[in-house]
């Protein structure tokens, strides 16, 4: 399980933890996201988002 | 003067001053009247006074602002002054040049890429303890004051030097840092004339001229820190580096997205909280709120009078208008933030809104650098505000509020007296 952390505005995605409250559960792959799926702090697209360094 | 879209030859819905003048006085005491109008009537028009497009709505603005054809980057606009020659280029034009509002989106993207680590949570948390001091600072000024002005007290003074700390301006040099952020912000306005323009550039030179010897020096060491500046000389990706007018326009961003913003967001924020005492008392029994009711203080207060500025990088079919390549759009995010059709209790300040897909930051690839400052400094303002006056009232019911009416972005409020009533608690105790 890896973080995603976007790029434009710092938002991290946690695959782990998902997005229960917008109906990801948690363990989504952020391959498995939608293509639209876009950041929910800034609304940048899914290419915005970078493997996030531990 | 028309009171419906004048029937101009381009077929283009049009208004003029009548219905949307962001420098009248009765706009900037109560602006609601004017913006609903342009949502429910002029989602999009052209404004004849003001030589530009406008976006209103909620829907439209975030379209625009994630619409990569509309670029920040005045030199597209089709009124921009003519491109200096190399020679007579001022380190402000290549600062700007190089910066998030006029590169490419791949350019951006990899600007945003290197800077990402000066705004790492390591060296966030440090910025947050020095803002956390000058906080402090500005509120012991005050001593056991029964009343204050919190433009006077809070508002002139944290956000700039909260950026100045940021950045790494030692304390003596803070009035400077000021005169160059003030000049900054004004270097890059399209609403003043271009000599205005001009003249502020000029008053820029000594501000460039002190970071760039910060960077140079910074450049000279083993290792060049691990505060903020530090963080982004020493930046790499892929081997790829951040050169000294990238630096800059880091630093120019941040006080652009930052220092203005921050001092409305005090005033405002105090004002709506104290005139929604129940909202007061819910933040006090529920700090947790505090990150949410930035944002919805930031909302209802709405404070920006001129929009966004966007300009048309080619001929845009736009919801039935064709925007011109050069045009200027006037991306009226203040406005979009009382949208019914978004927030139907638009007028009410409620802390536990969802706030889900606001435009209060922007959105999309300029999503406001300054983010995390302002969020954290107007935290800490809040909780410090609560803290030492939980009874505190404005001033007569209005705190005798005033406006600075001839601020060249925002309605400022330049004057708001709270009563802190610290004596009447400290009496009763």
């Amino acid at each position: 399980m890896k973080k995603w952390i976007c790029i434009i505005c710092g938002h991290v995605y946690d695959e782990a933890k998902g997005m229960p409250e917008s109906g990801i559960a948690p363990g989504t792959a952020f391959a498995d996201l939608p293509e639209d799926w876009v950041c929910p702090e800034c609304g940048s697209p899914k290419e915005s988002f970078e493997p996030q360094d531990e | 003067m028309s009171h419906s879209p004048a029937a101009a030859a381009s077929g283009r819905p049009e208004i003029d001053g009548a219905v949307f003048n962001p420098y009248a006085k009765d706009f900037i005491r109560d602006p609601h009247p004017a913006w609903q109008r342009l949502i429910r009537d002029f989602p999009l028009v052209w404004h004849k006074d003001l030589q530009m497009w406008l976006v209103n709505s909620h829907a439209l603005c975030d379209e625009v602002l994630k619409d990569s054809r509309f670029t920040p980057n005045f030199r597209v606009w089709e009124l921009a002054p003519p491109p200096k020659a190399e020679a007579d280029k001022t380190d402000f034009d290549l600062a700007y040049e190089k910066g998030f509002f006029a590169v490419s989106t791949k350019d951006h993207l990899r600007l945003r890429r290197l800077t990402l680590p000066a705004f790492s949570r390591p060296v966030m948390a440090k910025i947050e303890a020095k803002i956390r001091d000058l906080v402090a600072e500005c509120f012991d000024a005050l001593g056991d004051a029964g009343r204050f002005d919190v433009y006077e007290a809070i508002a002139s003074k944290l956000p700039v030097r909260a950026i100045s700390r940021m950045v790494g301006v030692p304390t003596d040099r803070e009035e400077f840092f000021h005169e160059f952020a003030v000049n900054i912000i004004k270097a890059t306005r399209i609403n003043i004339s271009a000599r205005e323009r001009e003249a502020a550039v000029e008053l820029t030179k000594p501000g460039f001229a002190y970071f760039k010897e910060q960077i140079a020096q910074r450049r000279t060491l083993p290792h060049p820190g691990e505060d903020f500046l530090g963080s982004l000389v020493g930046a790499s990706d892929n081997g790829e580096r951040l050169d000294d007018y990238e630096i800059l326009s880091v630093v120019f961003a941040l006080i652009t997205a930052g220092s203005d913003t921050a001092t409305d967001l005090h005033t405002f924020a105090i004002h709506g909280l104290l005139s929604n005492l129940k909202q007061y008392e819910l933040l006090k029994r529920q700090p947790q709120l505090m990150e949410n009711a930035i944002i919805e203080l930031l909302r209802y207060g709405s404070f920006g009078k001129i929009p966004f500025f966007r300009f048309a990088s080619e001929d845009i079919d736009f919801h039935g208008q064709t925007i011109r390549r050069g045009q200027a759009v006037g991306v009226n995010i203040s406005c979009a933030w009382n949208d019914p059709a978004k927030y139907p209790d638009w007028n009410q300040l409620d802390l536990q809104r969802r706030l889900d897909g606001n435009l209060v930051f922007g959105a999309g690839a300029h999503f406001c650098i300054g983010t995390y400052l302002v969020r954290v400094q107007g935290g800490l303002m809040l909780s410090e505000f609560i803290r030492r006056y939980p009874e505190a009232e404005l001033l007569d019911g209005t705190g005798e509020l005033d406006y600075d009416y001839r601020h060249h972005n925002a309605r400022r409020i330049n004057r708001l007296v709270v009563r802190t009533n610290r004596v009447s608690l400290q009496q009763a105790a």
